[in-house]
């Protein structure tokens, strides 16, 4: 009966207690890593978006049509919050990440480790979409701008299409560096560009044969000055 | 305003603002000390410069006959053979009944380097100018047909005689010639800076030795400056310099007439360009400036026939009335949303109603100065963004101005100009 006891009962509870001594140092040590990176994240989120209002990111922000950009987006946190936020959570996710690999189990050591090796490729993508977002910004403005003051009626229009262009272009490459159905993106983009610019020669060449040629003989003969409007001289 | 605030020159010391080659070098070795020295900037001018070269060689002969003196022709690279155009011209002293003075007058032909623009070719000019000591110096354009050996007396005589130290010119034009100059530069340098300089983009000047090496000492020559905004960049930094100016009746400027169709956009951003930021960096200056002065005026003023200019107002009006209803967000973001609204009634009026008050596009031109400051935007889309408005502006002017006279359209500008010095103290007050 002794023996019974023993090897039945206390034995598989012995092992037990051997295994949860031999694991209860690495819950620990997570508990101590995830509680440290809840700590650390939420004190570098509040310093980084204090510095940020320090600098003032969000007037630059605001000048760069970005806060307006936000607020069509239904975002109502400035940029300096949102910085600061994501500082948090970025943070979180590596203690997090680091917490689990204490635990040293093989499913979970795999996980991280595919984890930290993608995150370059998600900050990369993050920042080709943003400089993207700001380069369409940039330029549409510029080409809104001198479409007008080249009196071209669909001034609006080019400025929009050269927006939508830079973004989409933006997005396809940031697709393309996550991996995402990079076959059919590049595909996809190119098919998409390819017919914007066959269309609008298409569109240029039937529609708008005078004012192509208009132009053409403007630009590689003197004829302009016969056909100026007026000679104001500006300066 | 009294010149001792320029520093006295000490070319000793004073180490080359820019390299010369060395067959100029050469040539300045051999021509010596000079009491005057007249620049020509030029590129692909072959058409026109044989005439300007002849009338700096006769004005110089027939004004300071027995003066050393020194033509510079400082060109960008023409093709056209410009360069071989100014050696090759020569004056007939006879038939202009001078004693020949051709042996005193030499020239300098050189390539200039760096930065491509009229900046550029100024900067040889003036290191030249410096290491001959000139004492009096004149640049002209070189595409002009009007000029005449009277200009290089007008433009070195105050200098050498009354101790100025810059000359404007002044010159006999169409009332609707020079709009930018009209209805922006001449208005906001006068209120800025406080002397009625009435053409201060003219071009052609007169200046000492002593604001020479004032200029080269600027750290400007790799900027903007270098390429364009030269002119606006002289009288102004002539003015904030401390310098004594005035003025020189040069009668009616021709010259080689530029494309109309030119891009409008791109030339007003240069020059309002330069004046912004030439506000920035003299802010110290016309900040503590509260009123104007007339600027003395020299040489026989007189009545001439100027050229014809044909306007097309309608086109300016439409040109606005697309800016109007394509740029407001941008324009709300320079101007404010106030300025914006009192111009949206514009939208919809007919030609003959339509009129920018000279109140509002005071407003306009300080919020752009403002705006320019605050770098609300990326500073050439500000820039771009107010060609629709100027032409707006210009319309207003056309339409007011239909039956008046030059003189009489001379009247309105004043009015203008009253206008934008009326409203300073709101620019002092918003730029600090």
């Amino acid at each position: 009966m002794k023996d019974f006891l023993e090897t039945a009962l206390l034995a598989p509870l012995e092992q037990l207690g051997r295994q949860v001594l031999a694991v209860l140092p690495n819950v620990l040590a997570m508990g101590i890593i995830i509680l440290f990176g809840f700590v650390a994240a939420w004190g570098l989120g509040h310093a980084v978006e204090r510095l940020l209002r320090v600098v003032r990111l969000d007037q630059l922000c605001n000048r760069l049509g970005i806060n307006a950009a936000l607020a069509r987006g239904g975002v109502k946190s400035d940029p300096s919050h949102l910085v600061g936020r994501a500082a948090y959570w970025i943070i979180v996710a590596f203690s997090t990440v680091a917490g689990l690999g204490a635990l040293n189990l093989q499913p979970v050591n795999q996980f991280a480790q595919s984890f930290l090796a993608y995150i370059p490729h998600i900050l990369t993508a993050g920042v080709i979409v943003v400089l993207g977002y700001l380069l369409s910004n940039f330029i549409s403005q510029g080409v809104l701008i001198a479409a007008v003051n080249a009196s071209l009626p669909p001034a609006r229009l080019i400025a929009m299409m050269s927006r939508w262009g830079v973004q989409i272009f933006a997005l396809a490459m940031a697709l393309e560096e996550l991996g995402i159905a990079q076959s059919v993106v590049v595909v996809g983009f190119g098919i998409t560009f390819g017919g914007i610019v066959f269309a609008s020669a298409l569109a240029f060449g039937l529609g708008a044969k005078d004012l192509a040629k208009d132009y053409l003989e403007r630009t590689l003969s003197n004829r302009a000055r016969d056909r100026a409007p007026d000679d104001l001289r500006h300066l | 305003m009294g010149s001792d605030t320029i520093e006295p020159s000490n070319d000793q010391l004073k180490s080359p603002s820019v390299a010369l080659t060395p067959e100029t070098e050469s040539l300045v070795q051999d021509v010596g000390d000079v009491e005057m020295l007249v620049g020509i900037p030029s590129y692909n001018n072959a058409d026109t410069i044989a005439h300007v070269v002849r009338a700096v060689s006769a004005g110089l002969a027939k004004y300071f006959p027995g003066q050393r003196a020194v033509l510079v022709n400082s060109d960008g690279g023409s093709s056209d053979g410009t360069p071989d155009e100014v050696s090759r011209a020569v004056v007939d002293f006879g038939a202009l009944l001078i004693s020949d003075q051709q042996s005193r007058l030499q020239k300098i032909i050189t390539p200039y380097h760096g930065i491509p623009g009229k900046g550029s070719a100024f900067r040889t000019i003036f290191e030249i100018a410096r290491r001959l000591n000139a004492k009096a110096c004149a640049v002209v354009d070189s595409d002009l047909r009007s000029i005449t050996p009277e200009w290089i007396e007008l433009l070195l005589r105050p200098i050498l005689d009354e101790n100025y130290d810059y000359v404007a010119p002044y010159y006999l034009r169409h009332k609707y010639d020079g709009t930018i100059t009209n209805s922006i530069v001449y208005p906001l340098t006068r209120t800025l800076y406080g002397q009625r300089i009435r053409q201060p983009i003219g071009g052609d000047f007169g200046f000492s030795g002593r604001l020479t090496d004032h200029y080269l000492d600027q750290h400007v020559w790799e900027s903007d400056v270098a390429r364009f905004g030269i002119d606006i960049w002289m009288t102004t930094e002539a003015i904030a310099s401390g310098a004594r100016v005035c003025q020189s009746f040069l009668g009616a400027k021709i010259h080689n007439p530029k494309d109309p169709a030119s891009d409008l956009a791109a030339m007003l951003m240069q020059v309002l360009g330069a004046v912004f930021a030439l506000m920035e960096e003299h802010h110290g200056v016309w900040s503590r400036v509260h009123e104007s002065m007339p600027v003395k005026l020299y040489g026989f003023q007189y009545e001439v026939g100027v050229e014809p200019v044909n306007v097309n107002v309608e086109r300016m009006i439409a040109s606005f009335q697309q800016g109007l209803a394509d740029l407001t967000p941008i324009w709300e973001q320079v101007l404010g949303r106030e300025t914006v609204a009192e111009l949206k009634p514009l939208q919809a009026v007919s030609a003959a109603d339509f009129r920018i008050p000279d109140d509002l596009w005071v407003r306009v031109i300080y919020e752009a100065a403002l705006a320019y400051h605050a770098r609300l935007m990326p500073r050439e889309h500000l820039l771009k963004a107010i060609t629709p408005l100027y032409l707006g502006r210009t319309a207003t002017f056309v339409l007011e101005t239909q039956g008046l006279t030059t003189v009489e359209a001379e009247g309105r500008i004043e009015q203008l100009c009253l206008a934008f010095e009326s409203r300073k103290s709101y620019l002092v007050e918003r730029w600090n």
